[in-house]
């Protein structure tokens, strides 16, 4: 109940600092600058709760979130800054807030900086903004790959970057490419938290070195984008598991734990198109053992087109499939999930938006490893296979 | 009288039949004196309003301010940013709430620009041709490339035809360029913008010396500002 109050008050001030416009100020002579964001959601599904929220009956309102940071240009190539991040949504979150960036960035050249911290990773179009719902045009963004409720897998690295963009001449465009390395973990109000407990387990982490690189090349087609990201991560989950006997402390180790992803996006005008593919490969614990492995395919493709200044309309559709060539057996008909999506967005001004979406969903992933917001804690009586959801989300940013 | 007044209506027709291109191309771009250079390529103006850089290729500071909206920001962040106000607001937003960047300092008029731009070290920004910029020096656009944007070593001053000027009547210019390999100018071709304003600048333009290099064509906008030139 505390947290919940501390979550609106923090909403208040954020109205209050967009209201007033106060957000550029000087301290030591240098300029200073404070954001923030805040959306709420709502979210009603005609048979499965989804995202761990109790969606099916009336629907859930349980969906807020925000951020609030700070940050200044100490001299023309050093800044600084940190961003907390918030959020509730259903079994997840519980408003206990995270430090989600908090870096120093030095610029040496355009074509090569530094930045060490917590720092956002990259990763495909949209890794680093998942959270940003008012730079998409969507409500929530293709689950295959920004899955809402296991962000914290890959959004942030505690380490640094290396980052640069190359001008390759007007005739081939720019490459941007950034490399890094660093520790991440789990939140502990996380997805696989949130899995692990329903589970019977207790959740103690799930973290470890995080390392890969981004490449993205503006070409010479104006509005065209495309890139390719790599990520490897070792980590290490850890849990207790409450035997008969007594509690036993489990940790099982990553052998593989990488992923791969293609993608590009195209603007032309009023309209903007982009499509991804990410191949997601963890093997873990002992071979002959308790070795598992989770072999992840997922791609979307997506469309918005803004019909006026106010309101842009899209659509994407996604795709998800799931197997295990180790360890769990995916009954027939499950282990997939094709969303297909369609949204509307209005812009009430600069600072606020809305949007109403529908999602029309075929399967549901494999809810005991790999849920995709679905999870049997909340469906006690099982999933259905077919899933209709209304989101209707609202956010200010300033 | 009679002959000055028809070559007024003349000229004032043709401006109107070339409104639209001068409409699209009614933006000049504007910087503090402190800034040394008198030209930006249109890749390193780009480059600073996205935040890619904060200095020139001479290593003057330079610090973007942007309008709120208008026919100037509109047209300007259309022909040298190619984006959308919707698609930069968003730009500048994921560079905020990712801490790659900072949200320039943005003001509600041209006059509030050039207000700012002028008192401000290192200020570059952009106001339509007819706004005042007392105090802020304008920079040419070379519209090529980083590679086809040659160092420009002499640059001389179209004389603002005084009829013209008397009656307020002014705007941007864009000429096509074409440069000999030992930096003298080789070809200039008027491709947009008031014809009489454009001959001028093209007797200009004939006149400036660049680095040495490889035959180079390249785009340079001249703005004619009745309130200054």
């Amino acid at each position: 109940m505390r947290r919940r109050i501390f979550g609106l008050m923090m909403m208040c001030v954020c109205a209050l600092a967009m209201g007033l416009h106060a957000q550029d100020f000087k301290v030591f002579d240098r300029d200073v600058q404070i954001h923030g964001f805040a959306s709420q959601g709502f979210v009603h599904t005609n048979d499965n709760n989804w995202l761990t929220m109790e969606t099916s009956n009336f629907g859930s309102g349980e969906f807020t979130d925000f951020g609030a940071n700070v940050s200044s240009q100490i001299t023309d190539n050093f800044r600084v800054g940190a961003q907390i991040y918030d959020r509730n949504l259903g079994g997840i979150g519980k408003w206990y807030p995270s430090l989600d960036w908090a870096y120093g960035q030095y610029k040496f050249k355009p074509w090569f900086g530094i930045r060490g911290g917590r720092v956002k990773t990259v990763l495909g179009l949209y890794n680093d903004t998942q959270d940003l719902d008012f730079l998409h045009p969507f409500a929530l963004l293709p689950q295959g790959i920004y899955s809402v409720d296991v962000r914290d897998s890959t959004i942030a690295h505690d380490g640094g970057d290396v980052f640069g963009d190359i001008r390759l001449g007007s005739k081939w465009g720019s490459l941007a490419y950034t490399a890094y390395a660093g520790h991440r973990s789990n939140s502990t109000h996380g997805g696989v938290a949130y899995l692990e407990d329903s589970d019977g387990l207790a959740f103690k982490s799930l973290a470890g070195l995080q390392y890969g690189a981004d490449l993205r090349w503006q070409t010479p087609l104006k509005g065209l984008l495309i890139g390719v990201s790599r990520e490897n991560q070792d980590n290490t989950n850890s849990y207790v598991y409450n035997s008969p006997g007594g509690p036993i402390n489990i940790s099982n180790s990553d052998r593989s734990d990488w992923i791969n992803q293609f993608y590009g996006e195209y603007a032309w005008k009023k309209l903007l198109l982009d499509a991804e593919f990410r191949r997601f490969w963890d093997d873990t614990g002992s071979p002959g053992i308790n070795e598992s492995q989770i072999n992840v395919h997922s791609w979307y493709v997506a469309g918005a087109y803004r019909i006026q200044k106010h309101v842009q309309v899209g659509s994407y559709y996604s795709s998800y499939w799931v197997d295990f060539p180790i360890g769990a057996l995916v009954p027939a008909g499950t282990g997939h999930s094709y969303d297909k999506v369609i949204t509307g967005r209005i812009d009430i001004n600069r600072f606020f938006n809305v949007k109403v979406e529908g999602h029309f969903i075929d399967g549901y992933g494999y809810p005991a490893v790999s849920p995709l917001g679905f999870y049997y804690a909340n469906n006690p009586l099982g999933l259905q296979n077919n899933t209709k959801a209304l989101v209707v989300k609202g956010g200010f940013n300033f | 009288m009679s002959k000055h007044f028809h070559f007024v209506i003349a000229v004032v027709a043709v401006t109107a039949l070339l409104s639209r291109d001068a409409r699209a191309g009614n933006v000049k771009i504007i910087a503090n004196p402190s800034v040394k250079a008198d030209s930006i390529s249109a890749e390193e103006l780009r480059s600073v309003f996205l935040e890619e850089r904060s200095s020139l290729g001479d290593g003057s500071h330079v610090e973007p301010v942007i309008s709120k909206g208008g026919p100037a920001h509109d047209a300007f962040v259309r022909q040298y940013l190619g984006k959308s106000d919707a698609d930069l607001q968003n730009h500048y937003r994921s560079l905020v709430f990712t801490g790659k960047g900072f949200m320039p300092k943005m003001v509600a008029s041209d006059t509030e620009i050039a207000a700012y731009v002028a008192r401000t070290r290192g200020a570059i920004g952009y106001v339509s041709g007819e706004t005042s910029i007392e105090g802020a020096k304008t920079l040419a656009v070379l519209e090529g490339g980083s590679d086809g944007g040659r160092r420009l070593i002499t640059r001389v001053e179209p004389i603002y035809p005084s009829t013209l000027h008397s009656n307020h009547i002014g705007g941007t210019v864009r000429l096509k360029v074409t440069i000999a390999p030992n930096g003298s100018v080789e070809f200039v071709e008027l491709i947009g913008g008031n014809p009489i304003l454009g001959e001028s600048a093209v007797t200009a333009v004939k006149k400036w010396i660049y680095a040495a290099g490889s035959r180079t064509k390249t785009e340079v906008s001249i703005p004619f500002d009745p309130d200054r030139n």
